[in-house]
């Protein structure tokens, strides 16, 4: 794209992308480390994982207040205000994304040291590493604003559903086992769905790269394959 | 930048129901010169009743030239012409059979800079209705009075209305001139850069005007002020060299343009 005739709108502009690119980057740390820390009850690991939350939460003000202050000052139009509202939306989400990892984070802490079932961490892992998937790609594609990228990660989320509505019986299962799995699986079901609401995050960024490439709003709803509110019913033979 | 001109038929697309009209204006194939100079190119443009469609583009291209054809204020100037058709309500305004005269007071025109005559605020308005209608002094207040309200000026000036128009402020200036145009019940209106010369306070007690006159217009407007373009116009038209490179409802023009060159023009990156 051709440059502005005034260059700091591009520099506004591109301060904006690479402060979202910093948060995407700690975001994506934050749940790789959150996830490492439950499975190996690595405590440091999780306390630097909510201590990590605050650079995020600091880069998605300087996010909001720098593109206000671009609306205020340069009143953007076109791809510039696409820009510039894609930028509050998308950091908003990464900013969220960060507080779910700090909170599988917090749990993992809580749980540390207790018996895990081997089965529910792998499955809680191999649902993070879908999900991690989602979020490089989602953050690739805003940085090269590739919308057919962004799509493929907004259809993929059915499978991230699935995956925690099969985690979500299981759970169930071990706790009508044994009420004393209760604590420890209700730590895990919260574990699980902050990873399932992390997907949900991705699929909004990929819904804002849309609207940032294309100017218009996916018309169309998302695929959704969580099935846990079936799953109670059938469980509890309601 | 190598212009791309496209006709208005295949650039407008659906026309969103809250401002969709008849046409008023219709332009086809309208080529403008000065002297040897072809400074509009075969234009082809729809202006939709009592709908504010607003002329945008870098200087010299020729928004201007093409307002001024609307009620051929060119035609003063012998080594001006143009050819192509202009339909006001179906009739070719640019054929030779065409009154002038007529022409001017059906399709008013508002200047960049307030062009009060030298004469009281009443006069200013009274002036061109006498030119046309024979009118009684108590039917003449009224159209005096109902042009001034119009315009969002009465208030500020029923007291002295004897006093000089060019007493008053650059805005109420610029409201003055407005007035004097509705006093003709015109059709149209054509504003030139109409708020470049006034402050903020002005410039916004103008837009609230025109956004009152659109009931009863149709307004063309040329302006150099891209946010004032999105702010108070319906339609929008980008023009550059001469042609016209895209037009479409205002809402479709500031936020997903077809073009790339209406793009860099409006985002500033023009060049």
């Amino acid at each position: 794209m051709a440059e502005h005739i005034v260059s700091s709108y591009d520099t506004d502009l591109q301060d904006l992308r690479r402060r979202i690119s910093e948060m995407g980057g700690i975001a994506e740390k934050m749940l790789i480390d959150a996830i490492a820390a439950l499975v190996r009850s690595d405590v440091p690991l999780a306390q630097a994982v909510i201590a990590a939350d605050a650079r995020l939460d600091l880069l998605q003000r300087e996010v909001e207040e720098s593109a206000i202050s671009t609306i205020a000052r340069r009143q953007p139009l076109a791809i510039d205000l696409r820009e510039t509202i894609s930028a509050i939306r998308v950091s908003g989400d990464v900013e969220r994304i960060g507080d779910l990892a700090k909170n599988i984070a917090k749990r993992a802490l809580a749980i540390a040291g207790q018996f895990q079932p081997q089965k529910i961490v792998v499955g809680l892992q191999h649902m993070s590493d879908l999900v991690l998937g989602q979020l490089k790609d989602v953050l690739d594609a805003y940085a090269a604003r590739d919308t057919e990228r962004a799509l493929d990660v907004w259809k993929r989320d059915g499978a991230i559903d699935a995956l925690y509505t099969s985690l979500f019986r299981e759970l169930l299962t071990y706790m009508m086992e044994d009420p004393r799995n209760i604590s420890y699986c209700t730590h895990l079901l919260f574990c699980a769905k902050n990873i399932e609401r992390i997907g949900d995050h991705t699929t909004n960024i990929a819904e804002t790269i849309h609207y940032l490439v294309t100017g218009e709003t996916l018309a169309i709803d998302r695929p959704k394959n969580d099935r846990s509110i079936d799953a109670t019913a059938i469980a509890t033979g309601a | 930048m190598n212009p791309v001109a496209v006709s208005a038929s295949s650039a407008i697309g659906q026309i969103p129901a809250d401002i969709a009209s008849p046409v008023r204006i219709a332009v086809k194939n309208l080529n403008f010169y000065y002297s040897d100079f072809r400074s509009l190119k075969d234009i082809s443009l729809d202006f939709h009743d009592r709908q504010v469609t607003a002329l945008i583009g870098p200087s010299g291209c020729g928004k201007s030239t093409l307002l001024r054809t609307f009620n051929r204020i060119y035609s003063l100037y012998p080594e001006q012409r143009a050819d192509g058709q202009i339909l006001l309500d179906g009739q070719n305004i640019l054929s030779n059979s065409i009154d002038v005269n007529e022409l001017r007071a059906r399709v008013g025109m508002v200047f960049q800079k307030p062009t009060p005559f030298p004469m009281s605020i009443y006069d200013n308005i009274s002036f061109g209705i006498r030119l046309y209608e024979k009118l009684g002094k108590a039917d003449l207040d009224v159209r005096v009075e109902e042009a001034l309200r119009k315009a969002a000026l009465w208030d500020e000036v029923k007291d002295k209305l004897r006093q000089s128009g060019m007493g008053l402020s650059g805005g109420q200036q610029q409201r003055l001139c407005i007035a004097r145009t509705i006093a003709q019940k015109p059709e149209v209106i054509l504003l030139d850069e109409p708020t470049s010369a006034l402050d903020p306070i002005s410039t916004g007690k103008i837009e609230e005007l025109i956004e009152q006159l659109r009931t009863e217009f149709t307004i063309v407007i040329v302006t150099h002020n891209m946010q004032q373009a999105a702010r108070i116009s319906q339609f929008t038209a980008f023009m550059y060299l001469g042609e016209l490179i895209e037009f479409g409802p205002t809402n479709k023009m500031f936020m997903t343009p077809n073009q790339k060159q209406t793009q860099d023009y409006i985002t500033g990156r023009f060049g």
